[in-house]
């Protein structure tokens, strides 16, 4: 797992410099990376997302929003994006948003997730 | 007037046996008139037949029979009659009313048929008198009066009279079924209120027996406290065990009946819907009362005891459904087996999210000295708000993974697996019933408390608060 949340704090600042729109934020972090977990640290249905992800053997980048300090408009722009007051954790796939646990679950059991992995090349085998 | 109590028949020289004089008081007018009806001849065995019975309930009757004989004559006189009755009427009304137990309907409908009765019979005695004067006028005119006075009443010249003496009859009538009426509301009011603040005490009662762990009820060994949420839950779901005996029925009949795939596709996707309704319920019911899912305290002891997240556990339910189906192809085999292996995935998930929600509760209540104890359980309580939220994911996979049979399977085998599944889980149903009801040995008196726990859930009717899901 990443954890982008990081970057924040270190030197290495890249998507700071980048639009300060919220959404552009999302949409730029989801895309960046294969697997894009939106989580928040406390949150135990995050650390159930992210523990589904493992033991599929996927490496998530995470993003711990309550640990960023923009984190809060990341979230606002979240909950625009889903229509849901509590959109963590929220999940993209290859820069598409596949969405919250519910989601996440019905898309494995379906054996529709698997494939997207595979295709965003999260996963080999 | 003081001719009233001498009976009309003595008075006009009538052949009266003695025993009908003069019994005084109100009763006197009903044996007197009977036998003067009697010796009229024309239509008395009618009216004596009903009109006995029917003047034995009224002693309001014999008023009107009081009247001297001299208001048949004239219509001045008649109205001396009227007024005569009046007076009557209304001490008499005031004597006779507590003890009569006849309604005011009744009273009413039995005067009307008296009523009718005796237009009858006036009218074959004015025909009688018209037809045949040489008859006695004397003899005729002395039993045309025992019911003259009723006659008189319709016939009177003056229809003031006629209208006095049976308004005041009606009046008189109303007055009593008006107050019968009144005490009956009165007693039934009281009987109402007694009833509420009987039922208000049962409740508290209840309430205590309930917080003092007395009552063990549906809610198991221990504090039996049941919210109202867990009520209805289990109701519902009682409910929803009644409709999937149904649905599991008509799903054996189509299995053996050989239907064509359409029709079976259509059972399915019904008993799909059916599932559907218990994921539903239970969603509405971790709103109220999630500890009741959680603890499976809605389910029968044998599922309670290997439950997961508040229902059964999807990887195991495949497993026993492989065993089941036995011809599969190597496709079908393939996909069921990843169907049972993303559900274990996902189960583990699940777990491992409630595992870190649990020990961060514990954290938050074991707490340290310098927590404040309201904030403590100001987080507390948060934190425990996440469970619904893992108890609607489980009911999410285990719908899902419902919904995924049917698209892995033919329709046969898809109906075959529904039958599997309320196969077993009515026999495990079974078998909690028959655990709980198996004879004990020595140890009873330890095992007290559970045992009538689960005997109490036995009596119960059987559905109710046994689940599968």
């Amino acid at each position: 797992m990443h954890y982008q949340g990081d970057y924040y704090w270190g030197y290495y600042m890249p998507t700071r410099s980048i639009g300060s729109d919220p959404m552009e934020r999302v949409v730029k972090l989801a895309s960046e990376k294969a697997v894009v977990i939106f989580s928040l640290s406390s949150c135990c249905m995050c650390h159930a997302v992210k523990r589904l992800f493992c033991g599929m053997g996927v490496n998530p980048t995470v993003y711990e929003l309550d640990q960023d300090p923009r984190g809060k408009d990341l979230e606002t722009a979240l909950m625009r994006l889903l229509g849901n007051s509590q959109p963590l954790p929220v999940v993209f796939i290859g820069g598409k948003l596949i969405g919250a646990m519910d989601r996440v679950m019905a898309s494995h059991i379906n054996g529709t997730l698997v494939p997207l992995l595979k295709e965003a090349g999260a996963l080999w085998l | 007037m003081a001719n009233h109590h001498i009976p009309y028949a003595l008075l006009h020289g009538m052949n009266v046996p003695t025993s009908f004089i003069n019994q005084e008081g109100s009763a006197f007018d009903f044996g007197e008139l009977e036998e003067a009806i009697v010796l009229q001849g024309a239509k008395a065995n009618l009216l004596t037949g009903r009109t006995a019975a029917t003047l034995e309930m009224f002693p309001s009757w014999p008023m009107r029979y009081q009247q001297t004989p001299g208001s048949s004559k004239s219509g001045g006189e008649s109205t001396d009659s009227g007024s005569a009755l009046n007076t009557i009427s209304s001490k008499t009304e005031n004597q006779f009313e507590p003890d009569f137990p006849i309604s005011k309907k009744a009273s009413s409908s039995y005067h009307q048929a008296f009523d009718q009765q005796n237009l009858q019979l006036q009218q074959q005695q004015q025909q009688e008198m018209a037809s045949d004067p040489s008859r006695t006028g004397t003899s005729l005119n002395q039993s045309a009066p025992i019911v003259k006075p009723l006659q008189e009443k319709k016939r009177a010249s003056t229809s003031e009279k006629q209208l006095d003496a049976k308004t005041l009859r009606r009046l008189a009538q109303n007055k009593e079924a008006a107050k019968k009426s009144r005490l009956r509301k009165k007693a039934y009011v009281q009987q109402l209120e007694s009833s509420r603040i009987k039922l208000t005490q049962l409740e508290q009662e209840l309430q205590r027996a309930r917080s003092q762990g007395l009552l063990l009820g549906s809610s198991g060994g221990g504090v039996g406290n049941i919210s109202s949420g867990a009520v209805i839950c289990d109701m519902e779901y009682a409910r929803w065990l009644e409709d999937d005996e149904r649905h599991m029925s008509e799903l054996r009949t189509g299995l053996h009946s050989n239907l064509s795939d359409t029709d079976l596709r259509l059972m399915v996707n019904t008993y799909l819907s059916h599932y559907d309704e218990i994921f539903r319920l239970k969603g509405m019911a971790a709103k109220f009362d999630v500890f009741h899912l959680l603890t499976g305290m809605w389910t029968s002891p044998a599922e309670r005891c290997f439950l997961w997240m508040g229902g059964f556990r999807p990887s195991e339910l495949i497993k026993i459904l492989i065993s089941q189906l036995d011809p599969l192809t190597e496709q079908q085999l393939m996909g069921i087996c990843s169907l049972q292996h993303s559900s274990q995935q996902a189960e583990e998930a699940l777990s491992q999210g409630l595992e870190q929600l649990q020990q961060s509760l514990i954290d938050t209540v074991a707490g340290g000295p310098a927590i404040d104890g309201m904030q403590q359980m100001a987080i507390a309580l948060s934190k425990l708000a996440n469970l619904e939220g893992f108890v609607r994911q489980a009911d999410n996979l285990r719908q899902q993974t419902l919904h995924q049979l049917p698209r892995i399977l033919t329709v046969r085998q898809a109906a075959r697996c529904f039958l599997v599944i309320g196969e077993y889980y009515g026999r495990l149903r079974a078998l909690s019933s028959l655990w709980a009801s198996r004879p004990r040995g020595r140890l009873m008196s330890d095992e007290q408390p559970c045992q009538t726990t689960t005997e109490l859930q036995m009596v119960q009717p059987s559905q109710s608060h046994f689940s599968h899901f």
